[in-house]
C-alpha cells in the first residue's frame, strides 16, 4: 500500500494544523435559517460525526463542505485555504452519498475508475489503483460487474472505494449505512473505522443514529435546530452531556431534581438535597456551585438494585417495581419512587425469578452523577 | 369515503358528456359552401321551416371523398352543397332518394334533375383576384386574359386551389381543358404552374392569401370574394375575356335517412325565390332570377362545358396532373 | 400498510366454488377481456388498412404499392416526411433538453416561468404555430414587411420551423420527467469526483437518460410525421406523407392509395419502435433508493449555461411570441387589413360547440383510456398467461402509430355494420383512447414495478379476494399512472388533428377540426379566437384536474403508498 494519507515523517506541528475549519457558518433557505453560525475544527486522521435528530442541518453542513450547497455566511478552510467558492470538482473533499449515487450504466470498476479517468491518470496507472482499492475492500474479483448485480453491503463498498480513489484531503460520508439491515450496518461500521484509522484519512461522518455515531467516531458533533449543541469525544458526550437535550439523545437519562447543599472542596464529596432525600455523590465537574439547583443525570445502566429493603444506607431509595423485563443479558425494570418512575438497566442480571415476583426494591443511586445546571 | 365521492363525480360528468342532447327537429347535413354561407343556409332554414341542421363544413371534394367511404351507410341525412360531379356519381350510384319538388316549378333544367336526384340550388364560378397594394407595388396591371398568367413576371406569386382536394379546381381544370382542348389545355395548365406559388386545399383559401397580400394572384372560387370585399381587404377580381367556368352547389336526400319528410321541406325551400335571393346576394347565379351581388345584373361570360363528362373525366385527369404537375419537386 | 390488513381482515371470506374459480381466474378473463378490446380497436384497424392497401377490384393485388414505388412524387413526398420527422425530432430533443436542465438544475428563479412557456402548447393545437408564423413571416407578415425581407416561409422550412415549436412541449415534458426521476447525487458524485459540468453530461447524465430520450425521440418522430396541420398550412408546394394521405382519402377518395401511403408511414415507426426496444433491452436503470427530488441549482459553467441560455431563450421567446400574435390575432377581423379591434370571433357560437365537443371528447377518452391503462398495466406486470409479451407490445405500440394512419383505420373498419361506430362521439373517444393509451400503461407498468408482490400476497393471505385485493391495495398504488394517463389523453386528444379529422360527422365538429378548416379557409380571426377558449378551457379543466388530484392524493391513496 501506498497510500499519502499515513504520515509517518511529517512533522509535528503540521501535524497538529487541523485540516478542516468550519468559521461561524450560516445558511439561508429563503427565509429559513437552517444553519445559525457553527464553528468546528476537525483534526487530521479525526473521523468527526455529526449527529443530530432530523432538520438540525448536518446533512445540510456537509454537503456545505462538499461544495454542493452555497454558504450563506462564515468560512471554510481545508488544510489552510479558504474554499468558500471552489465547486465541488475542485475541492479536495470526496463525498459519499446515502443511497451511494453509484453510476448505474458502469461496471465497479469502472464506477471506482471514474474520478481517475476524469483526472487523467494515465490507463495503467488507473488499472494499478483500481485493483488496489478493490483490493482493499475486499471485492477484487467484482470489477467486471453491473452495479445492479451487488448486495447493498458492496454497492457500500463500492461507493467507499470511489470515494477513496483520489485519496481526497476529508472523506465525507453521509449516512452511509443507512440503506443496511442490522447486523450488516454493525459490519460495515467496524469495517470504515478499520479502513478510516488505517489510512489515516480526515473523515466527517453523518448520521442520525446516535449509537452508531459514539460506537464509530473520534469525536461527537450534536447539532440542533442549525446549531451545535455539544462537541466531544463519546466518553464526554455519554457522560458529561452539556444539556438535558443531549443527555436524553445519546441514551435513556433518568433525571432528578435537587440542590447541592454542600460541596467539600478537598474530597469533591457533595450533597444533593432532593425530593426523595440527600444524596451524596463524588463532583467530577465545576461549573456547579452550593445552593445551585440541579438536575442529577442518572443512567438507567448506572443503578443498582437490590431486593432487601429495609436497611436505608446512604443513596439507597426504597421504590415498587412496576415491571421486570427479563432478556438473557439484560433485564430491564421500572421502579416507581413516589410519583416518579425510574428506568433501570440490570446487566448480567442475577436473581431474576426473585425479582420477577418482587414488589419492593431498592435502588442504589451511584456517587458518580453527572450534575446540569438548572436555568 | 373521500374517494367515491370523486369517483361519483366523474362518473356523473361522464354520463353527463356521453349523453347526446336531444333537439325537436333536426338534421344531419354535409355543406360544401364556405362556414359562412353554411351558416347563412341553415339559418335560414331554420327560420323557415325550424329545422335545426348539423353540418360540418368540408371542400367539395371531401364531401364527394366522405360519402364514397359511408356509402351506403351515410352519416347525414342531405347533402346541401356538393359539386355536380358528386350530384351525378351519387345519381348512377342509387345513393340518392328521388322527389320531385312541386316548389322547383319553372326553374330551368339545369338546375334539376327531372327524376329529382339532384337539386342545383347555385352556381358558382372562378374568377381571378389581385391584390390592389401589392399589384401597385410592383407596377402591374390586372391579366385580362388567362393567357397573361403565362408570364414569368408572375413567378412565385399565383395561388390556385388542387384539384385533387378542391372542387372549385376541378371545374378550373375541367374549363380550361374544354377551352383549349385536351393537349393545349393540359400545356397551359404545365406552363401555369411554373408561375403558381403553391396549390391550396380549399377553393376559397386563394382570396383570402391574396387579400392579405401573401400572394399578387389568385385563381379563386367566387363564392367569397363579395364577402371579402365586404370586409374590407384590398382586392381586385376579374373575369378575363376568354369566360370561366361554372359548377353547381346540389342538394341531395340520402338513402338511409329516417327524416325524409325534413329533407323534402328542405328541397322544397331551396327552389323559392327567396332562398335564391339569399344566394344571389351572396354572389351566387340562382334557380330564380335575383339581383347578384357580385356580377349585378350582367352575368359573366361561360365557357361552355359539360358537366356530365367533367364528373367522369375527375380521376383521369387527377392521375395526369399528378404526372405532368407534379413531378417537378427535385 | 397497518390499517390496511385490518381492514381487509374484516372482509369475511366466504366462497363458493364459482367464487373461488372466478377469484382465481379473473386475471386471466381480465386480460382475455383486454385483449378483445386491444384486438379490435388497435390491432383491426391496422390491418384494416394494411388488407385495404393489398386488395383492388378483383381481389389481392400490388398494383397500389407498384404505383407508390413507381412514381416520383411518392418518393419525395416520403423522402421530405422522414426528413422533417428526423430533423424535428433533434431539434426538439435538444431544444426540450436544454430546457428542461433549465428548469431542473438551473436558477430558481427561471425554473417556474421556463416550464410554464414550454408546457403550454401542449394544450394549443400545434398549428397555432403554422397561423402565427404566416402573420409574422408570411410574404405579407409583419415582420417581412417590417423589414422588406425576402424569403419563402411556404415550404420544407417552414414546416420544420412550425412543427418544431410544436413538439417542443412533449419533448420538454417527457425529458424533464426523466430528469426530474434521476438522482441529483449521481452527478453531485461525478462533480465530487473532479467532473466538470459538460463532463457531467457526457459521461453521467446524458447515458442515464438515453432511455427516455430515445422514447421521446419515437414519440416525436412519431407524431412529428402524422400531425398535418402545418405541413398542409404552411408545406407550399413540397409533398409531405401525411396530409398527402389526407388529401388522398379526402378529396380524391382512393382509399386504396390512402392505404398504400400510411402503410409507407407506419413503416419506419414500427421500425424505430423495434429498434428502441432492442436498444432498451436490459438498460432500465434502477437507482438505489434515489426519491425524485428537485436538484439544488449549481453554477452552471459558463461553458453550458451560454449556449443553453441562448438556446432556451430562443425557444421560449419564440413559443411567447407565437402565442402573443395569436392572442392579439384574435382581436382583429382580419390582422393587418382592419385595424379596429373586435370581439366577434369570440363571439362565434359554432367554435363554442365544437370546444364543447371537444372536451366531451377528451373527457370520455380520458376516463375509458386511463382506466384501460391502468388494467392493461396490471395484467401485463401480474399475469402469468402466454401472450403477456404480445400484450404489452401491442399496447405499448401506440406509441408508434401516426394518427393518421389509425384514423383512416377507423374509417375503413367501422363505417359500415354491423361495426358501425362512425358518427357520434363514441368512434371519436375510443379512438383517442386506443391511440394515446401507452402512456397510460407505462405508466401503470412502472409504477406496479416498484411495489412488491408481497404486498398483494399477504392482501390475500388475509383473505382478501382478488377484487378486494385490486380495490384496495392495487388502485391507489397505482392512481399517479391513472392520473399520467389521463392527463395525457385528454391534453392529446383536445389538440390533435391527425385521426379525428377523418372521424367527425356532421353535428359533431370538434374544435381542432374547426381550427385547422378556418386556419385552412383564411379565416385567421376565428382560428385564433377558437384557439385562445380552448388553451383558456383546457388550462382550467387542467387547473380543476390538479386540485382533485392534489385532494385525493392527500387523501387516501398517498398514505397508503407511505406505509407501503
Amino acid at each position: 500500500m501506498t497510500t499519502k494519507g499515513v504520515t509517518g515523517d511529517m512533522d509535528r506541528k503540521e501535524n497538529e494544523k487541523p485540516m478542516l475549519i468550519l468559521k461561524d457558518i450560516h445558511k439561508f433557505y429563503g427565509n429559513n435559517e437552517v444553519l445559525k453560525g457553527v464553528s468546528l475544527e476537525v483534526r487530521r486522521g479525526e473521523l468527526v460525526t455529526f449527529v443530530g435528530p432530523s432538520g438540525c442541518g448536518k446533512t445540510t453542513l456537509l454537503r456545505l463542505i462538499g461544495g454542493f450547497t452555497d454558504i450563506s455566511a462564515g468560512d471554510i478552510i481545508l488544510d489552510g485555504q479558504r474554499i468558500n467558492d471552489l465547486p465541488p470538482n475542485l475541492r479536495d473533499t470526496r463525498i459519499c452519498f446515502q443511497n451511494y449515487a453509484l453510476f448505474p450504466h458502469m461496471t465497479v470498476a469502472e464506477n471506482v475508475g471514474y474520478g481517475l479517468k476524469i483526472n487523467k491518470w494515465p490507463k495503467d496507472k488507473t488499472a494499478a489503483r483500481v485493483r488496489e482499492l478493490l483490493e482493499m475492500v475486499e471485492l477484487d474479483t467484482f470489477g467486471d460487474r453491473m452495479i445492479d448485480k451487488l448486495s447493498g453491503g458492496q454497492q457500500q463498498r463500492v461507493a467507499f472505494a470511489r470515494a477513496l480513489s483520489l485519496e481526497p484531503k476529508v472523506l465525507l460520508l453521509d449516512e452511509p449505512l443507512s440503506n443496511l439491515d442490522a447486523n450488516l450496518r454493525l459490519v460495515m461500521r467496524e469495517e470504515i473505522r478499520k479502513l478510516q484509522e488505517r489510512l489515516h484519512i480526515t473523515t466527517v461522518f453523518v448520521t442520525h443514529d446516535q449509537f452508531e455515531a459514539m460506537a464509530i467516531s473520534d469525536r461527537l458533533v450534536v447539532m440542533k435546530d442549525g446549531l451545535i449543541e455539544q462537541v466531544g469525544t463519546p466518553i464526554e458526550i455519554y457522560e458529561r452531556p452539556a444539556n438535558e437535550f443531549i443527555a436524553g439523545f445519546v441514551g435513556y437519562v433518568n433525571f432528578m431534581e435537587g440542590r447541592i447543599e454542600s460541596i467539600d472542596e478537598t474530597t469533591c464529596n457533595t450533597v444533593v438535597n432532593t425530593e426523595y432525600g440527600r444524596l451524596e455523590i463524588t463532583l467530577e465537574q465545576d461549573d456547579v456551585k452550593t445552593g445551585d439547583d440541579v438536575l442529577m443525570v442518572i443512567r438507567p445502566e448506572s443503578v443498582s438494585l437490590s431486593l432487601d429493603c429495609g436497611d436505608k444506607s446512604q443513596n439507597v431509595l426504597c421504590g415498587a417495581l412496576k415491571s421486570y423485563m427479563y432478556a438473557g443479558s439484560i433485564a430491564k425494570c421500572t421502579v416507581t419512587i413516589g410519583d416518579r418512575t425510574m428506568i433501570i438497566d440490570q446487566y448480567n442480571p442475577r436473581d431474576a425469578q426473585q425479582f420477577q415476583h418482587a414488589d419492593r426494591v431498592e435502588v442504589e443511586i451511584p456517587r458518580s452523577v453527572h450534575l446540569l445546571k438548572k436555568k | 369515503m373521500k374517494r367515491k365521492l370523486i369517483a361519483f363525480v366523474v362518473a356523473a360528468i361522464f354520463s353527463v358528456l356521453l349523453a347526446g342532447s336531444a333537439m325537436a327537429e333536426e338534421i344531419n347535413a354535409y355543406m360544401g359552401t364556405s362556414p359562412d354561407n353554411n351558416a347563412k343556409i341553415a339559418q335560414f332554414i331554420k327560420d323557415k321551416t325550424g329545422i335545426t341542421v348539423n353540418q360540418t363544413f368540408q371542400s367539395f371534394g371531401e364531401i364527394e371523398a366522405r360519402m364514397k367511404a359511408e356509402a351506403p351507410n351515410f352519416n347525414a341525412d342531405m347533402t346541401i352543397g356538393c359539386g355536380s360531379s358528386t350530384g351525378f356519381l351519387a345519381k348512377k350510384s342509387g345513393w340518392t332518394v328521388p322527389y320531385v319538388s312541386p316548389a322547383w316549378k319553372g326553374v330551368p333544367e339545369v338546375f334539376l334533375d327531372p327524376q329529382g336526384n339532384w337539386y342545383n340550388f347555385s352556381n358558382f364560378s372562378f374568377v381571378l383576384v389581385g391584390n390592389k397594394d401589392r399589384l401597385a407595388k410592383a407596377g402591374y396591371a390586372m391579366p385580362t386574359s388567362w393567357k397573361d398568367l403565362l408570364d414569368p413576371k408572375w413567378k412565385g406569386e399565383i395561388l390556385m386551389p388542387s384539384p385533387l382536394s378542391s372542387g372549385t379546381a376541378n371545374q378550373m381544370r375541367f374549363s380550361f381543358l374544354a377551352l383549349y382542348g385536351d393537349d393545349e389545355g393540359w400545356k397551359f395548365l404545365e406552363a401555369l404552374d411554373k408561375n403558381i406559388a403553391y396549390y391550396t386545399r380549399s377553393g376559397n383559401a386563394p382570396t383570402d392569401l391574396v387579400g392579405r397580400g401573401e400572394f399578387m394572384l389568385g385563381l379563386t372560387s367566387d363564392e367569397n370574394v363579395k364577402k371579402r370585399l365586404d370586409d374590407g381587404y384590398p382586392l381586385i377580381w376579374t373575369i378575363p375575356k376568354e369566360g370561366t367556368g361554372y359548377d353547381g352547389t346540389f342538394a341531395l336526400i340520402l338513402k338511409g335517412t329516417k327524416k325524409l319528410d325534413a329533407c323534402k321541406k328542405i328541397i322544397d325551400l331551396l327552389g323559392t325565390p327567396e332562398f335564391s335571393e339569399l344566394m344571389a346576394a351572396i354572389g351566387y347565379v340562382t334557380p330564380r332570377p335575383a339581383p347578384n351581388a357580385l356580377y349585378g345584373k350582367t352575368l359573366p361570360k361561360y365557357i361552355k362545358l359539360d358537366l356530365g363528362k367533367a364528373s367522369d373525366d375527375k380521376a383521369k385527369n387527377n392521375d395526369i396532373w399528378k404526372q405532368k404537375l407534379r413531378t417537378d419537386f427535385k | 400498510m397497518a390499517t390496511v390488513e385490518l381492514s381487509l381482515k374484516l372482509q369475511a371470506s366466504s366462497g363458493s366454488k364459482i367464487k373461488d374459480f372466478l377469484n382465481a381466474n379473473l386475471i386471466n378473463i381480465l386480460a382475455a377481456f383486454l385483449f378483445l378490446l386491444l384486438a379490435f380497436f388497435l390491432l383491426y384497424p391496422i390491418i384494416a388498412v394494411l388488407l385495404k392497401s393489398f386488395r383492388g377490384p378483383s381481389g389481392f393485388t400490388l398494383q397500389y404499392y407498384q404505383n407508390f414505388f413507381s412514381k416520383n412524387y411518392y418518393y419525395q413526398s416520403l423522402y421530405n416526411t422522414l426528413l422533417l420527422g428526423v430533423i424535428n425530432t433533434v431539434v426538439c430533443l435538444v431544444i426540450g433538453f436544454c430546457l428542461a436542465y433549465m428548469t431542473t438544475r438551473g436558477p430558481w428563479i427561471l425554473r417556474k416561468p421556463l416550464k410554464i412557456i414550454s408546457l403550454v402548447p401542449l394544450i394549443a393545437p400545434p398549428y397555432l404555430f403554422a397561423l402565427s408564423l404566416i402573420i409574422l413571416f408570411g410574404r405579407n407578415g409583419l415582420i417581412t414587411k417590417m423589414f422588406d425581407l425576402h424569403w419563402q416561409l411556404y415550404g420544407f422550412g417552414g414546416v420544420v420551423i412550425s412543427q418544431t415549436l410544436a413538439f417542443i412541449p412533449l419533448a420538454y415534458m417527457m425529458i424533464e420527467n426523466t430528469l426530474m426521476s434521476l438522482n441529483p447525487n449521481l452527478e453531485e458524485s461525478a462533480y465530487d469526483m473532479g467532473a466538470s459540468e459538460a463532463t457531467i453530461l457526457r459521461t453521467i447524465t446524458i447515458p442515464l437518460l438515453a432511455p427516455g430520450l430515445l422514447k421521446a425521440a419515437l414519440l416525436i418522430f412519431v407524431m412529428t410525421i402524422a400531425e398535418f396541420g402545418n405541413a398542409a398550412i404552411l408545406g407550399g408546394r413540397t409533398p409531405f406523407l401525411a396530409p398527402d394521405t389526407y388529401t388522398m382519402i379526402t378529396g380524391e377518395s382512393d382509399f386504396n392509395m390512402g392505404s398504400v401511403l400510411s402503410v409507407v408511414m407506419i413503416a419506419p415507426c414500427i421500425l424505430i419502435f423495434f429498434i428502441h426496444n432492442y436498444l432498451l433491452e436490459g438498460k432500465q436503470f434502477t437507482t438505489i433508493g434515489g426519491k425524485p427530488v428537485a436538484s439544488e441549482p449549481r453554477k452552471i459553467t459558463p461553458l453550458i449555461q451560454v449556449p443553453f441560455m441562448i438556446i432556451t431563450t430562443v425557444a421560449a421567446g419564440a413559443i411567447f411570441v407565437c402565442f402573443a400574435v395569436v392572442f392579439a390575432a384574435s382581436f382583429y377581423k382580419i390582422l393587418g387589413v382592419t385595424h379596429n379591434i373586435v370581439l366577434s370571433n369570440y363571439l362565434d357560437f359554432t367554435s363554442n360547440q365544437a370546444i364543447y365537443n371537444s372536451i366531451r371528447v377528451s373527457f370520455v377518452a380520458a376516463v375509458i383510456g386511463a382506466i384501460i391503462g391502468v388494467l392493461l398495466a396490471y395484467v401485463i406486470v401480474r399475469g402469468k398467461f402466454f401472450g403477456r409479451t404480445f400484450i404489452e407490445m401491442v399496447s405499448l405500440s401506440g406509441f408508434a402509430l401516426p394518427g393518421t394512419v389509425l384514423g383512416i383505420g377507423y374509417l375503413l373498419a367501422f363505417s359500415a355494420p354491423p361495426l358501425k361506430l362512425t358518427g357520434g362521439i363514441m368512434i371519436l373517444a375510443l379512438n383517442c383512447v386506443f391511440r394515446f393509451l401507452a402512456v397510460g400503461v407505462e405508466a401503470g407498468i412502472s409504477k406496479l414495478h416498484q411495489i412488491h408482490i408481497e404486498i398483494e400476497e399477504a392482501s390475500a393471505d388475509l383473505g382478501a379476494s382478488f377484487l378486494t385485493t385490486f380495490y384496495k391495495i392495487v388502485l391507489p398504488i397505482m392512481f399517479p399512472a391513472f392520473i399520467a394517463g389521463f392527463i395525457y389523453t385528454f391534453m392529446t386528444a383536445i389538440v390533435s388533428l391527425s385521426a379525428v379529422v377523418f372521424l367527425v360527422s356532421p353535428g359533431f365538429d370538434l374544435a381542432a377540426v374547426k381550427i385547422f378548416d378556418a386556419a385552412v379557409y383564411g379565416e385567421i380571426g376565428i382560428a385564433s379566437a377558437t384557439t385562445m377558449k380552448l388553451v383558456l378551457i383546457v388550462m382550467i379543466c387542467m387547473l380543476i384536474l390538479n386540485f382533485i388530484s392534489n385532494k385525493t392524493r392527500l387523501g387516501s391513496s398517498m398514505k397508503k403508498s407511505a406505509a407501503v
